[in-house]
């Protein structure tokens, strides 16, 4: 359908190609474009602004939050630890409730299962319920180019989420996918879609995108969702949207495909008490989640909707190289989002300048981890280490610990340049000969006038860029604490 | 299938490694304690389920007998111009006693069987009409079921959701709801529970917030009793 390619982009890039899959550019260039971009900064700053307003009023008012954090905690400890068992148990129980399963050693697979799929059914509209693990392997992409023959309609149905399929452009946030779009650029690309002038209100803007995405609901062959959990106990599968989508893409279409990475299973139905809760206040302030869906194998005998076949793909993709290791935490993510909103890095850069899937803190952790640190070797630095994730982690991933291990590890196979250790030594060398640290100084201010420029150093050249090119150097004082110091300040 | 047991082997392998033992449970404080507003016993649960769905948006009545239930639903009907209302095929909405009424004044009504197209009956319907297997009055969420009779789509894509709750079916949390499913028979779960917490919404433009995103923007609960 005409109205499914993306829409011409004013200025950004086609993002189709920023899954885990393909290759990340540096961080620092973009983030520190992206810092200077006072639009995007204002669209940040509105959205995890609210948002964080949003948790804390909510968490504040229960009690019990800091038990749940806890409970979560060791709930997905204890799901990591036997993860074996808990996925042959999930499975087990999907097939004894009549649903297919396919473990998925990577995204290709994943590909391969579905497009095969699709040609079986003769499926023509494929609708999508926003989902971060079919983002991550570019799904929509590949079944496209890959199964080009099909010539599937792939209709992402979340606002958001249909927004940025429109504009050829990838999410930004993991709940708020949009939220580096204004108003004036939703217009731009929903009036395209609509072929006439839309008027620039929310209610005008989402009452076309329901009635236009209704049709498409209704007209789909096959319907695919994440997973927000899977219960091992049970077998369940839960989908959760405030706008109803994964509601509709799971009880419309005859075939339903849930694409979930192996990691978001919980043991027990109970454990989903823990986590719905953390999940909703986390994510977006609320104490539930309007649409909290639990799937439980293929429509029941007599039902008139519902999928008549449902397919669970496990997926993998790389997630298992993390079990047993100093970073197996990164897995217990939920994906609430609430680490991004407090994060001073990402408030200032926005989702994309991390140039992949997962943004914030958490993606700066499992990115690296997931595609290999020498593809994104920037994302570890890409963090203040002050903590704010780890305070805000409803499950208490301490991930700026997990950032310092993951700089350790770098350091220790030498993929840092080799003027930066240099510049390390020179200056635990300084640092212990204060005539040299006095000389050193004056030498410093003397050598950075050329450099200075809006307040901070600009890169340095030659093998000391490796220093200023992750970082802004603030520029030494025009005289020295110490001279001050000295005069009597 | 070879491939699961290689997969699941591979994980059991890399579980079992047992080289690192995670340490770091949360065991220091998370978010302020100041005085909780939510107390952990709700007195009366009908009244808060009220008072939290008002808050999301929705509109709820508590009445005494079906008549009045009976009187809420036509007034509605009226209200919203409805010329089709689709409804669970249940007992309780047998007796509620809509469907002559509504018939007399003109509005079809499509009963949740043995129908020949359910997108094209519940895609026009505008009026859905259920029951709820239970409701919470911590969260003003409706827990319904999927069965025989009891189409998910009924909820969902009529422009209004009216739901008809019996009073005992009022639970106070979320965790009371989810323990009615907990226990373990994997058999025991129907195909489809979901959770309905008010309206449908988005706030995926700048965060305003659009009612009626996909599912319905106008919901009401009757509580019955």
């Amino acid at each position: 359908m005409e109205t499914q390619k993306p829409a011409r982009r004013r200025e950004t890039e086609d993002r189709r190609h920023e899954g885990i899959v393909s290759g990340v550019e540096g961080f620092n260039e973009r983030g520190r474009k992206a810092a200077r971009d006072k639009e995007l900064h204002d669209s940040v700053e509105l959205f995890t602004g609210k948002a964080v307003a949003a948790r804390n009023a909510v968490l504040h008012a229960l009690p019990e939050a800091p038990e749940l954090r806890k409970r979560a905690y060791r709930i997905k400890q204890e799901t990591m630890a036997n993860l074996d068992r808990y996925l042959e148990q999930m499975a087990d129980n999907v097939e004894a409730r009549g649903g297919k399963v396919f473990f998925a050693e990577d995204g290709e697979a994943v590909v391969r299962y579905i497009g095969d799929l699709a040609r079986r059914k003769g499926a023509k509209v494929v609708t999508k319920s926003k989902s971060m693990a079919t983002e991550e392997i570019e799904l929509n992409r590949r079944l496209e180019e890959d199964y080009a023959d099909l010539d599937l309609e792939i209709v992402e149905t979340d606002l958001g989420e249909w927004i940025a399929q429109l504009a050829g452009d990838h999410p930004s946030h993991i709940v708020g996918p949009i939220l580096h779009m204004n108003r004036k650029r939703i217009t731009e690309v929903l009036s395209q879609a609509a072929g006439e002038e839309l008027p620039p209100d929310v209610e005008a803007l989402g009452s076309f995108a329901r009635k236009r995405l209704r049709e498409k609901f209704l007209a789909a062959d096959i319907g695919v969702t994440g997973a927000n959990f899977g219960v091992a106990e049970t077998g369940t599968v839960a989908t959760i949207t405030n706008e109803g989508n994964a509601r509709l893409v799971t009880s419309v279409p005859p075939v339903h495909v849930i694409v979930m990475g192996i990691e978001k299973l919980v043991p027990r139905f109970e454990d989903l008490s823990v986590f719905v809760r953390l999940l909703a206040r986390s994510g977006t302030g609320q104490k539930l989640t309007v649409y909290t869906n639990f799937i439980t194998g293929p429509r029941d005998e007599g039902e008139l909707d519902g999928a008549e076949e449902l397919h669970l793909i496990l997926m993998d993709n790389g997630r298992s190289k993390l079990l047993g290791t100093e970073f197996e935490e990164a897995l217990y993510c939920i994906r609430c989002g609430a680490c991004l909103n407090v994060c001073p890095v990402y408030r200032q850069t926005g989702g994309h300048a991390y140039g992949s899937t997962y943004s914030g803190p958490i993606g700066a952790v499992i990115t690296p981890l997931l595609k290999g640190q020498k593809d994104a070797k920037d994302l570890p630095h890409a963090s203040s280490l002050c903590g704010a994730c780890w305070e805000a982690c409803p499950v208490g991933i301490p991930l700026h610990e997990l950032l310092l291990k993951l700089r350790n590890q770098q350091v220790e196979e030498g993929m840092k340049g080799k003027g930066e250790t240099l510049a390390f030594k020179g200056f635990e060398n300084t640092m212990k000969n204060p005539a040299l640290y006095k000389i050193s100084g004056k030498a410093g201010r003397l050598v950075q006038k050329p450099l200075k420029k809006d307040g901070s150093v600009r890169p340095l050249p030659g093998p000391l860029g490796a220093w200023t090119d992750s970082r802004d150097l603030p520029p030494l004082a025009e005289k020295p604490f110490r001279d001050l110091w000295k005069e009597g300040i | 299938m070879a491939g699961r047991t290689e997969f699941l082997e591979t994980i059991r392998h890399r579980t079992q490694a047992g080289r690192y033992k995670p340490t770091h449970a949360p065991d220091v404080a998370w978010t302020p304690k100041d005085e909780p507003r939510e107390s952990a016993w709700i007195e009366d649960p009908p009244a808060r389920f009220l008072e939290e769905l008002e808050v999301l948006g929705g509109h709820g009545r508590r009445v005494t007998t079906l008549e009045e239930a009976r009187e809420y639903v036509l007034a509605l009907a009226r209200e919203r111009e409805a010329k089709l209302l689709v409804r669970w095929d249940v007992p309780e909405l047998e007796e509620l006693g809509v469907d002559r009424p509504l018939g007399d004044e003109g509005v079809e009504v499509a009963l949740w069987r043995n129908l020949e197209d359910f997108r094209e009956v519940a895609g026009r319907a505008d009026i859905g009409l259920s029951t709820a297997r239970w409701a919470i009055a911590e969260t003003g969420s409706l827990v319904l079921e999927g069965g025989p009779g009891r189409g998910r789509t009924v909820t969902l894509l009529p422009p209004t959701h009216v739901a008809v709750v019996s009073v005992e079916g009022v639970l106070r949390t979320v965790p009371e709801a989810i323990g009615k499913y907990a226990g373990g028979e994997a058999g025991g779960l129907p195909a489809n529970v979901s959770f309905h917490t008010g309206p449908s919404r988005s706030g995926d433009i700048e965060m305003s917030i659009f009612v009626g995103m996909h599912g319905p923007g106008d919901v009401h609960v009757i509580l019955v009793g």
